[in-house]
C-alpha cells in the first residue's frame, strides 16, 4: 500500500486560517449567512473548534516565555488526523469512512453515512462532526479528489498550460508560508525529524520542547506535526488512546441503517461520553477562556487570551458559532 | 515543496471505479450542490483562467476555474513564482466574492451581500432607487457638467491659465487596474480636477 | 520595493519594523522562511508581539511612534562599533560631499537651520551642497542634452550642473557623512530605551544582529509598511531605514533593500499612473501655477542637470502626446495649457475633506474606495461628505461611504447629496494589468462575465467620458476644448479594451492616421523623444505589452510571460511577467558590486565587470555602455554612479529635497503620552493640518493610553470586501482590542468584555483581547499603557458589522505624503 501524509510544521504556520477557508471554498462548506451571526469567540481562534460545517481549524494558545518580552503562541492543526488503523473506520457500520489504499487516508462516503455517530465515540481526537437533518458526517475527507484528478492543467484559453495544479490536499495547496506539504509519509517524516533537530539546536532561540507528533501516536497517522512547544499546548493529546470499547462498536458493523442508529440511541450518552479522548460535553469557560470537560473538570485548552480578573462563571455551555438561517 | 505525485499514477489506481460512479453522480446532482468528493470530480470540463489577488500587494497568482459561463472554483496557480500556489484566508477567500453557499442545502448563490445593480439615492431620502445604467451616466455626466462649469477657473490672479475646476475631487484607482487608473485619471483630470488621490495615502 | 517578494530569501538578516509582514502580507513568510532555512535571522520590533513575532527569532517591543529613535540608536551603535561598509559609503553616497558651513541642528530647540517663520517652512538651501564649480549643460552631438535641439522639441535651457566640493579622506568636519554620525551621537542605546520602552539587553541585541550585515560579503533586509509611514514624520521613518541600509551597503543587493509591503493590490500601479494630486504619470510632476506655469517653465524646473532625469523632457511630451494626440503639437505646447494646474491650497484627502466642509468641494468621485470609514477621524469625513451635492461610488458591495447618510451619527433626511452606487465588476470578471509591489507587472485574465448588472470600472469610465464629451460638442460650456481635444480612442470594433490602454502605456511611435492594429509599439523608453514622435503614457512601462505581431494576445506580451527560468537561483525569474522598469527586478544594482565591479558576495552576482565588459544576471541599473554617433557600442568600465535617478548619481545622507527634516530626527506623535527627550520641541514644526479645528487634540492627562491601529489576516481594510465572504466573518467574528493583562486589571476589564474606547474625537465599542502578548513599557521611568485595535469594521454589509475604530484617529500628517498618523494617538478606555 502507498503511505502518504500530510506533514505540518507548527514552527512555520503563521495561522492565517488560509486552510481553513481553502477547505471551504473547495469543499462548498457553508459559513454563516445571517447578521452577526457568528459567536464571538473572544480569541484569535475562530471556529473555536470543528463543526458540522467546518472540518479544520487552526488552534491557538499563548503561554508565558521565559523572556522578557513575547509569549510562546502555539499554532495547532485541529483536523482529521488519519490514522493508521483507524478506530472511525473500524466501527463504522456503512462503510461511509474506509482506509484509501492509495494513501492511507480516511475517506468518506458521505452519501454512505447513515448518521450513527460511532465515529465520534471511537475517535481519539474528537474529530467526527455531523451536519443536516441525517447527521451526515463532516470530517476531512484528505482531498482524495484532488490526488485522484489533479495535474497539468491548459490556461488562459489554450495557451499555456500549469505543473501540479490541483494535485495535493485544498489545505496544503493554500498554505503560504509553506508549513503544511503532501508526500510519501517516509519522507514526511524524515522532513519531520530534520526540523525537529534544527528547532533543538537553533542558536538564538532554542526550542527544547520541539517533538515530532503521528509518528509514534496511535501506532502512526498520516498527519505528521512537528510541534515546536509541548504537545499539550497544540490541544492534543499526549498519549491519544483508541477506547477498548471500539473492539464492541466493531462487531456491530454488520447492523446497518436503523438498526444501527438504534442501538447506539439505545446505548446511552454514558457510553458515548465514557469513550477515549473526547471534547463532547465540554464547557467553555468565557471568563477564564478555557475549555472544561464537564465530567472531569479538567481543563482541555486554555486559549490565546489570557483571562483577566474573576468574573461571573456564566459562560456559554455550546463552543459552537450560534448558526442562523442564510439571508 | 510537496513531492509530487503524478496525476497518471493516480488516475490508474483510482480506475473504473470512480469513473463509473462519478457518471452516476452527475446524471443525478446539479453541480451547484454540495459535493460528495469520494465520487464527484468538481472541475469536469472546467476551463482555467489566471488572475493576480486583490488584497495585499504580493501579487499572488491565483487560478480561475470556470464551467458554462460559471466560476466554479479560485485557488492558488502553483506555478506562480510568489505563492506557488498558496494563498492566505483572504486570497482563499475570493471566490466567495462573487457566490456563497447556503447553510441548510449547501447549494452555491450569488453572494447576497454584493451589488450589482445601479442604485440612486435621492436627497433626503432614506432609502435606495433603482435606475438603469442609462439614466444614472446621463444624470451623473449632466451633474458633472453643472458644477464643472459653475466652478471652472481659466486663469488665476497671476494670470497663469490654470483650466482647473476645486469643485469635484476623485479618490481611488489601487483597486482597479492600471489601464482603468489611467481612463480614470486621464478623464478626471481633462475635466479639470485637481482632487485626485488614492489609496497610497492611507 | 526596489526587490522583490523572492529576493528575502537571499537575504542574511531580515528585521520587520513598522509592519505585521506574516498577516498582512502573508506570502512574504515563505520568503522570510526560506532565508531562515539557510541560517538567516529574523527579528521583529513592534509594539505588541504579532503573528510575525512568533515566526521570528528575536522580538524587540518598542512604543508606537518612536522608530527614528530606534534607528537613529542603530545608525549610532553601528558606527560606534565600527560595523558600516566603508567601501559602499565612500563609493556610492554623499558621505564625501562638503554640506554648506551655515547647516546646524539645535538640540535646544529641536530645529535645524532655515526656518522661515513667516510662511511657516523650511528653505533649505542650508541643507545642500558646497559647490566646486559650475558646468553647463552639453547639447554638442553625444551630449546629454543633444536632444533639446531637435525639431520639434519646445525650447527650454537645460539646467547648469552645480559639482559639489567633496573631500574622498572624510576629514572635513561639513562632510554630509560626519554630519550625519553627529547627528546620532545622542541616541545612545540608554536614551533609546528611554523613549521607546524597551530594555537596552534586548537592543543591543537587535542592533549587533543587524548590523553584522555591515559585513562586506553580508546582506540585511529591511522589511516596512504603513507602521511606519503612518506618522506626522513618515516620510522621515522610511528614509532612516534608507540611510540605515545605506550605511551598511545593503542597498541594491539581493536580499536586502527598504522593502514598502504596500497594501493595497495595485497601489503601485495607481501611484505609477499618478492618481495623486502632485503628480504626473511615470513618478513625474504635475503641473502647479507657482512653479510651472508654462511647458517651458515645467522642462526647465524639472529636468535634472545629470543622471538619466536629463531625460524627463522625452517622458513628458510623450505623454502629453498620448493624452492629446494629434491636437498635440509643438506649436501649441503639446496641449500643456490644457492640462489643470494646481493652485495654492491643497488637495490630499485630509484637505479634501475640509474643503467639503467649506463648501469648496461640491462633488466626489469614489473608485472602489471607502473614505466614509477608512480616513483619519471618519466622523468629521462623514460629516463633511454630508455638504456634498453629488456623489457618485463605483463598487462591489455597498460601502460605508454608499451608505454615509446612514451613518448610525446621521440624519438622513438632513442630507441633501444625491449618491449613485454603480455597480462594479470583480476582478475575474475583466482583464487588465496590475502591479504589486515589486513593481511586477501582471496579467489578469477574464473568467467569467460579470454578475448580474455590473460593468468593469474602465467600461463605466468610458460610458461616463463619452456622455460629457456628447454634452460639451453639443451644449458647449466652459473651457471645452480641453475636453474636446483629448485622445480617447481605446475603442476595438466600438468596444471599449484594455489592451489598447495597455499599448498607450507602453508607448508606441507616434503616426496621425495609425490605430492599435498599426502602431508600432516601443520596447524601451531609450526610443521616447521630446519631439512629438513617440506617444507613450507612462515612460516607466516601455517593454511591457511591445509585441506588436500579437497585439491583442497578452500572453504573447512580456507582462504575460510565465517562464520559471531561473538560471542564477537568485529567483529573478526574468522571464515571469514584467517588472518596471525594462524588466530591472532588482532597483541600484551596480551597488551589488564593489568599486571595482566585482559582486561583493560571489553567490548574489547581478552584475560583474570581468575587465572588459559587464556581465549582467540582471537588467543593469547604471550606464554601463556608451552609443558613439557612429553607432558603435563600448563598455563603461566600474565608476561610483550608482543612482542614476538622482543628479549626483549618488545616494545621500543629508538631502536637502524634502520638506522637514535634512536628517530625520525623532519627536512625539502629535498625540503623545511622553515628552521629546531628544531634543526641545515636541512636534515636528512641519506637521500638517495640526491647526484645522476638526483635529481636536486629544490631551494625555485625560487620555493617558497609546494606542496604534493595524489589520489582521482575516479581514482588510474597511472590511467592505471581506466581511462580504461569510467564511472570513466566520475565522474573524469580531473586531477587538488589545491590551495587557496590567491593563486590564487596572481598569477591571476580562478578556471578552465589550469596552468603550474613546477622545476627543470619537466614541467606539468593541471587545477587549487580554493578552501577554503586549506588556507595559517603561518609558523615560514611567509606566506606558500600550493598546492596539483593528479597523476592519462598519455599519454596512450584510454579514457583519461594527463601530467605525477610525473614527478616534487624528487627521495630522506628514507634509511629504500627507499620510494621516493612524499610527499613533491617545484614548481612554473602560468597560462598557
Amino acid at each position: 500500500m502507498a503511505d502518504y501524509a500530510i506533514f505540518f510544521d507548527s514552527s512555520k504556520c503563521t495561522a492565517c486560517k488560509g486552510c481553513q477557508v481553502a477547505c471551504k471554498c473547495w469543499n462548498q462548506l457553508p459559513s454563516p449567512l445571517g447578521l452577526n451571526a457568528n459567536k464571538p469567540t473572544h480569541s484569535y481562534q475562530s471556529p473555536l473548534d470543528l463543526n458540522g460545517d467546518t472540518r479544520i481549524i487552526i488552534h491557538f494558545e499563548e503561554n508565558d516565555n521565559d523572556k522578557l518580552w513575547g509569549v510562546n503562541w502555539s499554532f495547532g492543526r485541529r483536523s482529521c488526523m488519519h490514522c493508521y488503523d483507524p478506530a472511525c473506520a473500524s466501527v463504522c457500520p456503512s462503510g461511509a469512512l474506509a482506509v484509501d489504499g492509495e494513501t492511507g487516508f480516511v475517506r468518506v462516503s458521505e452519501s454512505k453515512c447513515i448518521g450513527c455517530k460511532y465515529c465520534k465515540s471511537a475517535c481519539p481526537f474528537d474529530v467526527p462532526r455531523y451536519h443536516g437533518a441525517q447527521s451526515k458526517i463532516n470530517k476531512c475527507t484528505g482531498c482524495l479528489d484532488r490526488i485522484a484528478n489533479g495535474g497539468p492543467v491548459s490556461i488562459n484559453g489554450g495557451t499555456g498550460q500549469t505543473q501540479a495544479q490541483f494535485s495535493v490536499p485544498a489545505c496544503v495547496h493554500s498554505c503560504p508560508p509553506g508549513a503544511l506539504k503532501f508526500g510519501p509519509r517516509d519522507e514526511m517524516l524524515r522532513l519531520a525529524h530534520e526540523r525537529v533537530a534544527y528547532l533543538k539546536a537553533h542558536e538564538i532561540d532554542p526550542s527544547p520542547h520541539a517533538s515530532v507528533y503521528g509518528e509514534d501516536q496511535l501506532n502512526g497517522t498520516h498527519v505528521v506535526m512537528v510541534l515546536k512547544y509541548p504537545v499539550e499546548t497544540y490541544g492534543l493529546p499526549a498519549n491519544p488512546q483508541v477506547n477498548p470499547l471500539t473492539g464492541l462498536l466493531g462487531l456491530m458493523k454488520p447492523l446497518t441503517g436503523l438498526a444501527a442508529a438504534a442501538t447506539v440511541a439505545g446505548l446511552g450518552i454514558s457510553f458515548l461520553t465514557g469513550l477515549g479522548y473526547k471534547r463532547d460535553k465540554m464547557h467553555y469557560d468565557e471568563k477564564k477562556h478555557e475549555q472544561v470537560d464537564l465530567d472531569t473538570g479538567e481543563v482541555l485548552w486554555r486559549s490565546d487570551a489570557v483571562p483577566g480578573p474573576a468574573g461571573d462563571e456564566d459562560g456559554e455551555k455550546d463552543a459552537r458559532p450560534a448558526k442562523k438561517g442564510g439571508k | 515543496m510537496s513531492v509530487e505525485i503524478t496525476r497518471r499514477g493516480f488516475l490508474q489506481a483510482a480506475g473504473l471505479a470512480f469513473a463509473t460512479s462519478m457518471a452516476y453522480e452527475l446524471s443525478n446532482q446539479s453541480s451547484a450542490f454540495a459535493l460528495d468528493t469520494d465520487t464527484e470530480w468538481k472541475l469536469v470540463n472546467t476551463e482555467e483562467y489566471t488572475n493576480v489577488c486583490c488584497y495585499c500587494s504580493g501579487g499572488c497568482g491565483s487560478i480561475c476555474s470556470v464551467r458554462d459561463g460559471e466560476l466554479i472554483s479560485l485557488e492558488g496557480d502553483t506555478d506562480h513564482p510568489i505563492n506557488l500556489g498558496a494563498l492566505c484566508s483572504k486570497g482563499a477567500a475570493m471566490f466567495q466574492l462573487r457566490s456563497v453557499v447556503t447553510e441548510d442545502t449547501r447549494e452555491v448563490i450569488p453572494n447576497p451581500n454584493r451589488k450589482t445593480r445601479p442604485m440612486v439615492r435621492r436627497p433626503g431620502a432614506s432609502n435606495w432607487e433603482a435606475i438603469g445604467w442609462d439614466a444614472a451616466i446621463a444624470e451623473i455626466a449632466r451633474h458633472v457638467k453643472t458644477t464643472r462649469d459653475a466652478s471652472f477657473i481659466t486663469t488665476d490672479q497671476n494670470g497663469v491659465t490654470v483650466n482647473r475646476t476645486e469643485a469635484i475631487a476623485s479618490l481611488g484607482g489601487s483597486q482597479q487596474n492600471t489601464e482603468e487608473c489611467y481612463l480614470i485619471l486621464k478623464s478626471m483630470r481633462s475635466l479639470g480636477l485637481v482632487a485626485i488621490d488614492n489609496q497610497a495615502r492611507v | 520595493m526596489t526587490g522583490h517578494w523572492n529576493d528575502f530569501k537571499n537575504a542574511d538578516v531580515l528585521i520587520t519594523c513598522g509592519s505585521n509582514n506574516v498577516e498582512n502580507h502573508p506570502e512574504s513568510a515563505r520568503w522570510v522562511q526560506a532565508a531562515r532555512d539557510k541560517g538567516a535571522i529574523s527579528i521583529v520590533v513592534d509594539p505588541r508581539y504579532t503573528r510575525t513575532a512568533a515566526v521570528a527569532d528575536v522580538y524587540c517591543p518598542l512604543r508606537p511612534g518612536t522608530d527614528i529613535a530606534f534607528w537613529g540608536g542603530m545608525i549610532n551603535y553601528i558606527i560606534q562599533h565600527d560595523m558600516w561598509q566603508k567601501e559602499y559609503v565612500i563609493t556610492y553616497t554623499n558621505a564625501t560631499y562638503l554640506i554648506d558651513p551655515a547647516y546646524e541642528f539645535n538640540v535646544e530647540t529641536g530645529m535645524f537651520t532655515g526656518w522661515d517663520e513667516e510662511h511657516q517652512k523650511y528653505v533649505t538651501t542650508s541643507w545642500g551642497y558646497q559647490t566646486a564649480e559650475t558646468v553647463a549643460p552639453n547639447t554638442g552631438a553625444g551630449g546629454a542634452f543633444a536632444y533639446a535641439l531637435r525639431p520639434g522639441t519646445p525650447a527650454f535651457t537645460p539646467p547648469d550642473k552645480l559639482v559639489p566640493k567633496r573631500d574622498m579622506t572624510l576629514q572635513d568636519p561639513q562632510c554630509s557623512f560626519n554630519v550625519f554620525k553627529r547627528h546620532y551621537e545622542r541616541y545612545d542605546l540608554e536614551t533609546v530605551c528611554k523613549v521607546c520602552g524597551m530594555d537596552s539587553q534586548t537592543l543591543e541585541q537587535v542592533y549587533r544582529l543587524y548590523g553584522q550585515s555591515g559585513a562586506r560579503d553580508k546582506v540585511g533586509a529591511i522589511l516596512y509598511a504603513l507602521g511606519q509611514t503612518q506618522h506626522h514624520y513618515g516620510s522621515q521613518n522610511t528614509r532612516i531605514m534608507t540611510l540605515v541600509q545605506l550605511l551598511l551597503g545593503n542597498v541594491g543587493v539581493p536580499g536586502g533593500s527598504v522593502n514598502a509591503l504596500r497594501g493595497e493590490p495595485n497601489v503601485q500601479g495607481a501611484t505609477d499612473m499618478a492618481m495623486l494630486v502632485y503628480d504626473f504619470p511615470g513618478y513625474l510632476k504635475w503641473p502647479t501655477a507657482a512653479s510651472h506655469a508654462t511647458l517651458r517653465e515645467w522642462l526647465e524646473h524639472e529636468t535634472y542637470s545629470d543622471g538619466y532625469y536629463t531625460n524627463k523632457p522625452k517622458f513628458f511630451i510623450s505623454a502629453l502626446k498620448e493624452w492629446y494626440g494629434e491636437h498635440a503639437t509643438v506649436e501649441n505646447d503639446y496641449g500643456y495649457d490644457w492640462l489643470p494646474k494646481i493652485g495654492s491650497l491643497d488637495f490630499t484627502t485630509m484637505s479634501t475633506f475640509e474643503h467639503m466642509d467649506s463648501g469648496l468641494i461640491k462633488a466626489y468621485f469614489l473608485w472602489g474606495m471607502n473614505p466614509a470609514n477608512s480616513t483619519a477621524n471618519t466622523k468629521f469625513a462623514r460629516q463633511a461628505m454630508s455638504k456634498l451635492e453629488w456623489l457618485v461610488v463605483v463598487d462591489w458591495v455597498e460601502t460605508e461611504s454608499a451608505c454615509f447618510w446612514k451613518a448610525p451619527d446621521l440624519n438622513p433626511a438632513e442630507i441633501q447629496t444625491e449618491v449613485y452606487y454603480l455597480p462594479a465588476a470583480l476582478i475575474y470578471e475583466k482583464m487588465g494589468s496590475i502591479v504589486n509591489s515589486g513593481r511586477w507587472l501582471q496579467w489578469r485574465y477574464k473568467a467569467v462575465e460579470p454578475a448580474d448588472l455590473a460593468k468593469p470600472d474602465y467600461e463605466i469610465c468610458d460610458l461616463l467620458w463619452k456622455e460629457i464629451v456628447r454634452l460639451y460638442s453639443t451644449e458647449g460650456g466652459r473651457c471645452p476644448e480641453a475636453i474636446l481635444n483629448v485622445k480617447w480612442d481605446y475603442h476595438r470594433d466600438g468596444v471599449i479594451d484594455p489592451r489598447c490602454v495597455a499599448m498607450a502605456l507602453n508607448g508606441y511611435k507616434w503616426d496621425n492616421a495609425g490605430s492599435w492594429e498599426t502602431r508600432e509599439l516601443l520596447s524601451t523608453f531609450g526610443d521616447l523623444g521630446a519631439d512629438g514622435t513617440t506617444a507613450c503614457a507612462t515612460w516607466i512601462y516601455s517593454g511591457f505589452y511591445a509585441n506588436g505581431s500579437a497585439r491583442f494576445d497578452p500572453s504573447q506580451q512580456k507582462v504575460g510571460g510565465r517562464s520559471l527560468e531561473d538560471k542564477t537561483g537568485l529567483g529573478l525569474y526574468p522571464g515571469w511577467a514584467y517588472a518596471w522598469p525594462l524588466n530591472r527586478r532588482i532597483l541600484y544594482n551596480r551597488a551589488s558590486a564593489d568599486a571595482a565591479g566585482k559582486p561583493w558576495n560571489p553567490e548574489r552576482a547581478v552584475v560583474e565587470w570581468t575587465g572588459s565588459e559587464w556581465a549582467t544576471n540582471d537588467v543593469p541599473d547604471f550606464a554601463f555602455q556608451s552609443r558613439a554617433a557612429d553607432g558603435t557600442v563600448s563598455w563603461i568600465p566600474p565608476n561610483d554612479r550608482a543612482f542614476m535617478m538622482t543628479w549626483e548619481q549618488n545616494a545621500r545622507f543629508v538631502c536637502s529635497t524634502m520638506k522637514d527634516m535634512p536628517l530625520p530626527e525623532h519627536y512625539e506623535p502629535f498625540e503623545s503620552p511622553a515628552d521629546n527627550l531628544l531634543n526641545g520641541r515636541q512636534n515636528s514644526p512641519c506637521i500638517m493640518f495640526a491647526d484645522h479645528p476638526s483635529v481636536k487634540r486629544s490631551d494625555p492627562a485625560e487620555y493617558p493610553i497609546a494606542v496604534t491601529t493595524y489589520s489582521v489576516v482575516e479581514m482588510w481594510q474597511t472590511g467592505a470586501q471581506t466581511r462580504g465572504c461569510p467564511a472570513l466573518v466566520e475565522s474573524r467574528p469580531e473586531q477587538f482590542i488589545e491590551m495587557s493583562v496590567e491593563l486590564a486589571e487596572e481598569k477591571n476589564i476580562s478578556n471578552g468584555d465589550t469596552v468603550r474606547v474613546w477622545n476627543n474625537r470619537g466614541d467606539v465599542k468593541l471587545t477587549a483581547f487580554v493578552t501577554r502578548r503586549i506588556k507595559p513599557l517603561k518609558v523615560n521611568g514611567e509606566l506606558c499603557h500600550v493598546v492596539g485595535m483593528i479597523h476592519h469594521w462598519g455599519w454596512a454589509g450584510s454579514f457583519s458589522t461594527g463601530d467605525t475604530v477610525n473614527d478616534l484617529a487624528p487627521n495630522v500628517g506628514d507634509p511629504n505624503s500627507f499620510i494621516p498618523e493612524f499610527k499613533a494617538f491617545l484614548v481612554n478606555v473602560e468597560k462598557a
